[in-house]
C-alpha cells in the first residue's frame, strides 16, 4: 500500500515536470506570436548554442565558481571562529557581538556600492559580497548553538574531569555541529544569491554577468539558459553540501532526527 | 537567550551585564572611529567619521539626494514596492499552498517545480523581467513577488502536510463539514508554518529590492546607495546603508509583533526550514 503510493508519487513528480516543459513549449510556440521574447526549450536550447561557445560558458561558470568558494570558504571559517568565542568567552563575545549585530540587520546586497567604494570593482569586492552572505547566517547559528547546548551535557563532562580547551573541542563545539550545519546551508544560499547580484550590478565575468550581457545583446535565449543554469547550479552545490559533507559528517545526528 | 552553556560553566553571572557591555563597546568604538579619522588615519574619502555621518543625515532629510528626493521618498518608494510585491505574492501563496498541501499527488507533481523555482536566484531573473517588462514598476514588484511567492508557498504546504490527523479526525467525528473543518482546523494549525514563511519571505523581499534597486531607477533606498557610489559620495552610501538596516529591523520586529498578537498559542515556535 504504501509503496503503491510512494509509486504513485513518484509518477506524478516527474509528469509534473514534464508537464512544465511541454506547457513552456507550448506556450512559446502556439500562444506567443514573437517567440524571440518568450523562447521555449527548443529555441532556448538551439539559440545559446548558436550564440555561446561552450569554453567561454565554462569560463563564466568556473569563475562564478571561484568566486562563491573563496567568499563562502571565508566566511564560513570566520563565523564559526567567531561564533565560538563569542558563544565560549561571555564577556569578549558581548564585545565583539556589539559590531556585528549591528551591522546584521542590513542585507548583503546593500553592501555592494560601499564594497566598490573601500575595495574597488576587483575581484575582492564580489568575494567580500559573498562572504557576508556566508557569514551572518553561520555566525548566528553557531552562536546559537553555543549558547542553547544541554547544560547536563557540559556538567556531565565537568564530571568527568574536561575543562577548558579540552571541554570546549571534544564536548561544547561537537554538540553544535547540527546548529553549524544548518547555518552553513543557509549561509550557501545567501551567498550563492548574493553572487549573482554581484555579478549583475557590478562585474565583467561571471553567470550573472552572462545574463545581464545577453540582456544588453537582447538574445533573451541565453538570458532564459543563464536563469535556469544558474538554478541548476545551485540546486545542485546545495545537494553537494547537504548529502555528502554535512549528512555524512553527521550521521549521528541526522539518524535520530530522521526516526523521530 | 539562555546561555546555559556558560551557565553551567561558571555558576552564576557576575560583573556587568550583556547591555552595559555593549553600550560601552558601541560608544568605544564610536569614539576610536572619530579619533582615528581627525588624526588622519582613516581616509575621511572611503569612511567619513560619525560626525560627518550625523551632519549628512541632516542634508539627506532634508535636501536629499539626487538632488531634492529626500530619504523619506527614497524609503517610501522602497516600501511601496516591498508592500505590493508581498501583498501579491501573499494572496496567491497561501490559498495554493494550502491546496497543494491537503493534496498528496498535488505534492508530489509540484515538487521538483517547487523545488526548482525555489533555487532559481531572484535576482537572476531581472534581466529577463527586464527584457519583458522593461525597466518599470512592474519588473521590480514582479521580483519581490516572485521572491517571497516559494517562501511562502513551502511553508505553507509544509504547514497543509503536517497538520496532526487527528484534529481532523476528531472535527469529523463532531460531524464538522469539509469546509468547516477546512477553515476551523487545517487553516489554523497551519498559521504557525505560514507565518515562518511570511517572515523568511520579508527578509528575501527586502534583499531582492535592494539589490533590484541598483539597477534602472533613482528612487528607492537601493538606487540612493548606488548613486552614492556613482558620485562617490561614501558619506550618503553609508546613511543609506544605514536606513536600509534600521528599515530591515522595523519590519522585521513589526512583523514579530502581529505574529505574536495572531497566534498568541505558538510563541516560541522556532523551528523553520527553509
Amino acid at each position: 500500500m504504501k509503496t503503491a503510493r510512494f509509486r504513485q508519487g513518484l509518477i506524478a513528480s516527474w509528469s509534473g515536470f514534464l508537464l512544465l516543459i511541454l506547457l513552456w513549449q507550448f506556450i512559446s510556440s502556439v500562444l506567443i506570436t514573437e517567440s524571440s521574447l518568450f523562447p521555449g526549450p527548443v529555441q532556448v536550447m538551439r539559440s545559446t548554442m548558436q550564440n555561446l561557445a561552450l569554453t567561454r560558458l565554462l569560463q563564466h561558470l568556473g569563475i562564478s565558481l571561484q568566486r562563491i568558494g573563496l567568499g563562502f570558504v571565508i566566511g564560513t571559517a570566520l563565523g564559526i571562529t567567531f561564533g565560538v568565542i563569542c558563544g565560549w568567552y561571555r564577556t569578549l563575545g558581548s564585545v565583539l557581538r556589539t559590531p556585528i549585530e549591528l551591522v546584521r540587520p542590513v542585507p548583503p546586497l546593500a553592501w555592494i556600492p560601499l564594497a566598490i567604494i573601500w575595495l574597488g570593482l576587483g575581484e575582492s569586492s564580489k568575494v567580500f559580497i559573498i562572504f557576508l552572505g556566508a557569514f551572518f547566517p553561520v555566525f548566528t547559528n553557531t552562536y546559537k548553538g553555543m549558547t542553547t547546548i544541554e547544560p547536563n551535557i557540559i556538567r556531565s563532562a565537568q564530571m568527568l574531569g574536561l575543562k577548558g580547551g579540552r571541554l570546549l573541542l571534544r564536548v561544547v563545539v561537537p554538540a553544535t555541529l547540527p546548529d553549524i550545519a544548518t547555518g552553513i546551508r543557509l549561509g550557501w544560499s545567501y551567498s550563492f544569491g548574493c553572487m549573482v547580484a554581484a555579478e549583475l550590478i557590478a562585474a565583467q565575468s561571471g553567470l550573472g554577468y552572462l545574463i545581464m550581457h545577453a540582456r544588453e545583446l537582447g538574445i533573451t535565449a541565453i538570458i532564459v539558459f543563464g536563469i535556469v543554469l544558474i538554478g541548476v547550479t545551485n540546486l545542485i552545490t546545495d545537494y553537494l553540501i547537504q548529502e555528502l559533507i554535512l549528512k555524512r559528517r553527521l550521521r549521528w545526528h541526522f539518524l535520530g532526527t530522521e526516526q523521530a | 537567550m539562555r546561555r546555559s552553556a556558560d551557565r553551567a560553566r561558571r555558576g552564576k553571572r557576575k560583573g556587568p551585564t550583556d547591555l552595559q557591555i555593549k553600550l560601552v563597546t558601541l560608544v568605544g568604538l564610536l569614539v576610536l572611529w572619530e579619533s582615528l579619522s581627525r588624526l588622519g588615519y582613516i581616509s575621511p574619502l572611503s569612511l567619513p567619521r560619525p560626525t560627518r555621518l550625523a551632519s549628512t543625515l541632516w542634508d539627506l532629510s532634508v535636501y536629499g539626494f539626487p538632488t531634492d528626493i529626500t530619504v523619506w521618498l527614497h524609503i517610501r518608494a522602497t516600501m511601496s514596492r516591498i508592500i505590493q510585491g508581498y501583498l501579491l505574492a501573499t494572496a496567491v501563496a497561501i490559498p495554493l499552498g494550502l491546496i497543494i498541501g491537503r493534496s498528496y499527488l498535488l505534492e508530489r507533481g509540484t515538487n521538483p517545480i517547487i523545488t526548482f523555482a525555489r533555487s532559481v536566484a531572484t535576482i537572476s531573473l531581472l534581466p529577463l523581467a527586464i527584457a519583458w517588462f522593461g525597466v518599470s514598476e512592474l519588473s521590480r514588484v514582479l521580483l519581490i513577488m516572485y521572491g517571497a511567492f516559494w517562501a511562502i508557498l513551502t511553508n505553507t504546504i509544509q504547514g497543509a502536510r503536517s497538520v496532526d490527523i487527528n484534529f481532523i479526525n476528531v472535527g469529523r467525528m463532531f460531524g464538522a463539514k469539509r469546509s468547516r473543518i477546512f477553515f476551523r482546523v487545517i487553516l489554523p494549525a497551519t498559521l504557525p508554518r505560514i507565518f515562518a514563511g511570511l517572515k523568511i519571505a520579508l527578509g528575501i523581499s527586502f534583499m531582492v529590492i535592494i539589490g533590484v534597486e541598483m539597477i534602472g531607477t533613482v528612487e528607492g533606498l537601493g538606487a540612493l546607495i548606488q548613486q552614492a557610489r556613482f558620485f562617490y559620495k561614501s558619506d550618503m552610501a553609508i546613511d543609506g546603508t544605514i536606513f536600509i538596516g534600521v528599515l530591515g529591523l522595523i519590519l522585521s520586529v513589526l512583523l514579530d509583533r502581529v505574529e505574536r498578537l495572531a497566534l498568541p498559542w505558538a510563541v516560541g515556535l522556532e523551528e523553520v526550514k527553509r
